[in-house]
């Protein structure tokens, strides 16, 4: 298990640890972070184990790249952009062999799964989501996701996204169009 | 709250207005969360140091192939540049013959080499 020493330590002094090698300050990086990232990688890929493989490639990036970052951005919004990219190229490269080894792409490409434990109600609610999301363009889905399951501001996801706040905002309204017609169908 | 409220909720964070926190909280609170399995920490931290030192190879060993790559494409690139100079200044022009090799040769003179005659 991991070591909860860190529970009130500043950021900056996580980084600082981490840096200097101190595995277990880069642990609680691990632990603040995780569900942040699992809700990006998840709400993109869906809820499967190769999110869990991604999810630990993002914090193993993070590692190898907490030198890089110079503390202008927040930390998240650096996980964040660092989770949106794996998750991008995941979905691409995903795309690209199921175009080429298989037919059933959509179907096989977001496999999705529920807890057991939950209440009829909330697997409802979580299976909704997920079909939904699943069911979007990935450059829609990306901004849903920031918006719906992260919290984020139309500010924040630009500068997560690295897009034009004009862009998102055209991309919202697009995503909203889009998202309404499939949730008619569920 | 039921289907049509999570759908409405659902479409209601994608508007510019929308308070996204308290969306995003409502989700939750419905069941919508996404969590890695457990020990997910622990292995994440199992990967980074008992296979870190495999890891800062493979990244040393990147980099050198990069900086191996960089050197290798500018030695070949000065290279061509100076076979095409050279060919130029030798053949007068550079045309595929001049590349080739084939500018001063007639037929009769490769019959000639070629038979002995």
């Amino acid at each position: 298990m991991m070591n909860n020493s860190y529970g009130v330590t500043k950021e900056k002094e996580l980084i600082e640890a981490s840096l200097n090698g101190d595995k277990n300050a880069f642990g609680e990086i691990v632990t603040r972070y995780q569900k942040m990232v699992a809700r990006t990688v998840k709400g993109m890929l869906g809820d499967s184990v190769f999110a869990e493989d991604i999810g630990q490639e993002v914090f193993i990036k993070l590692y190898y790249s907490l030198s890089e970052f110079r503390g202008e951005a927040k930390l998240s919004t650096y996980i964040q952009k660092i989770a949106v990219n794996l998750t991008l190229n995941e979905i691409k490269r995903r795309k690209r062999f199921f175009t080429l080894f298989s037919q059933k792409a959509n179907d096989e490409m977001y496999a999705f799964e529920i807890a057991d434990q939950d209440t009829e109600e909330r697997r409802e609610a979580s299976e909704i989501v997920n079909k939904a999301l699943m069911a979007m363009d990935p450059k829609f889905r990306i901004i849903v996701t920031m918006r719906m399951l992260q919290g984020y501001s139309t500010k924040e996801t630009a500068e997560i996204l690295n897009l034009p706040i004009g862009t998102v905002l055209s991309r919202l309204s697009r995503a909203q169009e889009q998202l309404r017609n499939i949730l008619l169908n569920l | 709250m039921n289907t049509s409220e999570i759908k409405k909720l659902i479409i209601s964070s994608l508007d510019a207005s929308a308070d996204t926190i308290e969306v995003a909280r409502k989700l939750e609170e419905e069941g919508v969360s996404f969590n890695f399995s457990q020990n997910f920490g622990d292995r994440v931290l199992t990967k980074l140091f008992s296979a870190g030192l495999s890891v800062s190879r493979e990244v040393e060993f990147i980099k050198y192939m990069n900086f191996a790559f960089y050197r290798i494409a500018l030695t070949g690139v000065a290279a061509i540049v100076i076979l095409i100079i050279s060919i130029f200044l030798m053949e007068g022009s550079l045309s595929i013959n001049s590349f080739l090799g084939l500018s001063d040769n007639y037929d009769e003179s490769i019959v000639c080499l070629l038979t002995g005659n």
